[in-house]
């Protein structure tokens, strides 16, 4: 197939599909190649932008601190105002998806996970507004009976180790099994796609009445398995007199599914090409240009030919490197994959990584180095390629896991590769 | 038999195939992909028992297209399937399922108005019900003459080119008017269509139903006309999504050493005849105006081939025609496991969202290049549905 795209965006993930957006609402041909979904559908959907900087929790809003961050940080090469649009325009995009996106007006919201901890995050759905909790005075922790990961006592027992929300009385209770008999332990997945149904809803509505009547609260955290869509937990919010907070699960989490099909509906409708099942893993280039990638398929290999190119790639967990001992390279067109400050992997395996799990790891920030308009650089600082941009996970110099900055980072470099890519044609 | 089986390695068990499985999404009996999948191989090669659930697995690949990491999901239940079928005999019901092409062999003496009156009739149906061929399914209708024996009598015009077409059994017994349309289009655009005589059933349905064995055998006899039309030169193309794929993928798969010469190609019908239209040969100029509204489904065995939607695309390029992608994830009945008794509801709740979908649109017909898919959407949809091919024949064809 040689049919020729405007501008070709590699990866589903959180960067490739905000890239593709952005790039078809230019008025470009998009397509979107991908193997595999990225992160985003079996994450909690919440939209980290910066949780803390070396260590230290961020207060207030987190675009205020994003100048503190290195000048080699993915935020500082996008610009606050880069950011703050890039982010206007994911919730744009969500809210129009029914999958509004919204931002506590203190700051950085502290979600509950179904373990017990606090999780600093900026945008949520709805069901994800965490600040409430400072104005509840009793609290129900509801679980269910034949859900996975789901111990209301242990999120009792560890958010009590917290000194905000010790003040809070904690009760805890078990919601009735919704599907006795089942074959599998119970993910809140299965749970919100039964509460997509009437009688799910029923369940739902039903129980959470009579546990208050037994406890009474006045606020209930649950796991996230209120529904698949905006319009369900608007019609749960309702039918519950107190307000309900779901806590961040463990994959499969919902709230991401809920955000990844908002924006897979979102690229259908603006008429973005998808090719799935299909892996990059050549380019074709021509001096400081790439003119196609070459993708591994079910039915051998193909081209695709494009003006501009945006990879969004997902890093090493993404599948965007391929490491062997002593050197990672990206995967596609064979970047060197530097840290932070530029300084290749260090040749020992056992380095890459610190002894202390929540350390400060040298693969978690290494990646693709780029400039302002997410151009991959060479070694000397300039362009490796004019019309090939990166974004998300494979971009290097910051690490996601330990500034809470994943799916910010994927949008706001995901908006400045797309606008660079549409500048090339 | 000594099995090959997939590596499951590459699994971090990150639950993509999990969120994206249409049969775990219907029903909490199949313990989902990646526990039967990856997770659970590690048990099958210590050579503990097989996991209960493993017949749940409709094989429509929507495990393989969501893992971000390369593991083949289905490829690791099939083999799973196998397996289990070389040590418990399967039912009859899953011998008639595998072998549509050799019954229908079996039946080609009779006029196909009795083989329908013999089939199709409610004593029949109740009959197959009882061995777990439901009698709710839509059964398609045998055709009165097999598309390739039709086709064998048929004066093409004298075309410059050749292409080879690889049918498929749904167009061969069941469906020939689409397979002349697609005839009518390359004719159109210069090609004479030859059908080489072994070409016998792809052995998708075989192996979905644990007959592995049998599928070699199948797949032993396609190579070797595969073969031979490369020796020529002459492309082989299929305009059924899963044929494609189980001669692409799932051979070199699960038998590598039947392709140790190379792998011999087919492609898919619908994006030759883009490449047709690319290279001048076909001209989509309309001769009728047909103001329709369409709306399209993508089988799962299309999206997993890696080549986006080509037959999505030549409908787009048709004046007059306003297509939809429906988009709304597997229709259900995946080759044959909707026609199962004990799945058919699973099939039913996994296509719900698509028959909703398309009854919603508002479309006078839907369209879909998978025969299966067809007739499922028929049964769901209560809507007509036809092959992008049959829909661009309409459009280009001049009327008399
Ligand atoms: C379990 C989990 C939970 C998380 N929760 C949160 C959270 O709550 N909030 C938050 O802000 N962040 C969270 N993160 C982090 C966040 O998801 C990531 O930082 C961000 O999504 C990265 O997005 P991406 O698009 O760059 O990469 P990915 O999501 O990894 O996507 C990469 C995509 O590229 C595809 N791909 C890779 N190589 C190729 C190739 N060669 N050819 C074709 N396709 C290819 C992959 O299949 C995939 O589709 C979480 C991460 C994980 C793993």
């Amino acid at each position: 197939m040689s049919r020729t795209t405007d501008i070709l965006v590699v990866g589903s993930g959180m960067a490739g599909l905000a890239a593709a957006i952005v790039a078809r609402s230019q008025g470009k041909r998009v397509a979107l190649l991908s193997r595999g979904c990225g992160s985003l559908n079996i994450g909690s959907g919440c939209v980290d932008v910066l949780g803390y900087i070396d260590g230290r929790a961020v207060a207030g809003n987190p675009l205020d601190a994003l100048d503190a961050l290195p000048p080699r940080h993915p935020y500082r090469l996008v610009g606050r105002e880069g950011v703050e649009t890039a982010l206007g325009l994911l919730r744009e995009v969500c809210a129009r998806r029914d999958a509004p996106l919204n931002a506590a007006a203190t700051g950085n919201r502290r979600v509950p996970t179904i373990l017990g901890t606090l999780k600093p995050t900026w945008l949520t759905l709805p069901s994800f507004q965490a600040e409430r909790l400072e104005t509840a005075e009793t609290v129900l922790v509801a679980g269910i009976r034949g859900l996975k990961d789901s111990h209301p006592a242990l999120v009792t027992a560890q958010l009590r180790r917290y000194p905000h929300p010790a003040r809070i009385r904690w009760h805890e209770t078990h919601l009735e099994n919704p599907m006795p008999g089942a074959h599998r332990n119970l993910s809140p997945l299965d749970i919100a796609r039964l509460v997509e149904t009437a009688e799910g809803a029923a369940w739902l509505i039903s129980g959470l009445h009579k546990a208050l009547r037994a406890t009474p609260a006045d606020l209930v955290l649950l796991p996230p398995v209120c529904g698949l869509c905006g319009t369900t937990w608007k019609g749960l919010a309702a039918a519950v007199p107190v307000p309900l907070v779901e806590m961040a699960a463990l994959p499969p989490g919902v709230g991401g599914l809920r955000l990844y099909t908002a924006l897979l509906e979102e690229l259908r409708s603006l008429g973005v090409d998808m090719i799935e099942n299909a892996r990059a893993v050549a380019a074709e280039c021509d001096g400081g240009s790439c003119r196609a990638l070459v993708a591994e398929t079910a039915c051998g290999s193909r081209r695709f030919e494009a003006r501009a190119f945006v990879m969004a790639t997902g890093g090493f967990m993404g599948g965007g490197f391929q490491s062997s001992p002593g050197e990672a390279r990206e995967a596609v067109f064979g970047l060197p994959v530097l840290q932070a400050d530029g300084a290749p992997l260090p040749q020992r395996p056992e380095d890459w990584s610190d002894k202390d799990i929540f350390g400060s790891h040298a693969f978690a920030s290494a990646g693709v180095m780029v400039n302002a308009d997410m151009q991959p650089l060479r070694a000397d600082g300039a362009p490796a390629l004019n019309n090939v941009f990166f974004a998300g996970r494979s971009v290097g110099g910051y690490d996601f896991a330990a500034e809470k900055s994943g799916n910010g980072v994927a949008v706001a470099t995901a908006w400045r590769a797309a606008l660079s890519a549409c500048a090339q044609c | 038999m000594s099995i090959h089986h997939p590596t499951p390695d590459a699994c971090i068990a990150c639950t993509a195939c999990v969120v994206n499985c249409p049969v775990a999404r219907a029903t909490p009996n199949y313990l989902g992909p990646r526990l039967v999948g990856p997770a659970y191989e590690r048990f099958r090669l210590l050579g503990l028992g097989e996991e209960a659930s493993l017949h749940y697995c409709s094989n429509c690949k929507n495990c393989d297209i969501s893992c971000p990491h390369g593991v083949q999901v289905s490829a690791i239940n099939m083999t799973a399937r196998a397996e289990y079928c070389l040590a418990h005999k399967p039912a009859l019901r899953d011998w008639v399922l595998g072998h549509g092409e050799l019954l229908a062999r079996l039946l080609r003496p009779l006029p196909a108005g009795l083989k329908n009156f013999g089939m199709l009739n409610p004593l029949t149906r109740r009959a197959l019900d009882r061995i777990g061929i439901s009698a709710r399914a839509p059964m398609p209708a045998f055709a009165p003459e097999r598309f390739r024996d039709r086709l064998a009598k048929t004066y093409q015009g004298m075309q410059p080119r050749k292409v080879a077409l690889f049918p498929g059994c749904f167009i061969d017994i069941y469906d020939p008017g689409t397979g002349f349309d697609l005839v009518w289009a390359l004719n159109r655009a210069g090609y004479e269509v030859i059908i080489p005589k072994e070409f016998s059933c792809c052995g998708l349905p075989m192996i979905a139903n644990g007959f592995r064995k049998d599928a070699e055998k199948n797949a032993k006899r396609n190579l070797r006309a595969l073969q031979r039309m490369r020796a020529e030169g002459i492309p082989v193309i299929s305009s059924c999504p899963s044929c494609v794929l189980m001669h692409n993928q799932d051979v070199p798969e699960f038998f590598p050493e039947l392709v140790r010469d190379g792998r011999p190609q087919v492609l898919d019908a619908q994006a030759f005849l883009l490449d047709c239209v690319e290279r001048g040969e076909l001209s989509l100029t309309p001769e009728n105006e047909v103001a329709e509204r369409i709306i399209y489904h993508a089988p799962c065995h299309l999206r997993a081939q890696g080549g986006g939607l080509p037959g999505y695309e030549l409908l787009r390029l048709l004046p007059g025609l306003r297509v939809d992608n429906a988009d709304a994830g597997c229709c259900g009945i995946s080759g044959s496991y909707g026609f199962k008794k004990e799945k058919y509801d699973v099939a039913m709740t996994v296509g719900a969202p698509l028959f909703d979908k398309v009854r919603r649109s508002g479309a006078d017909l839907s369209c879909s290049e998978c025969g299966t898919c067809r007739i499922q959407l028929v049964h769901g949809a209560n809507r007509p549905s036809l092959h992008p091919v049959s829909l661009l024949r309409r459009v280009l064809e001049k009327r008399a």
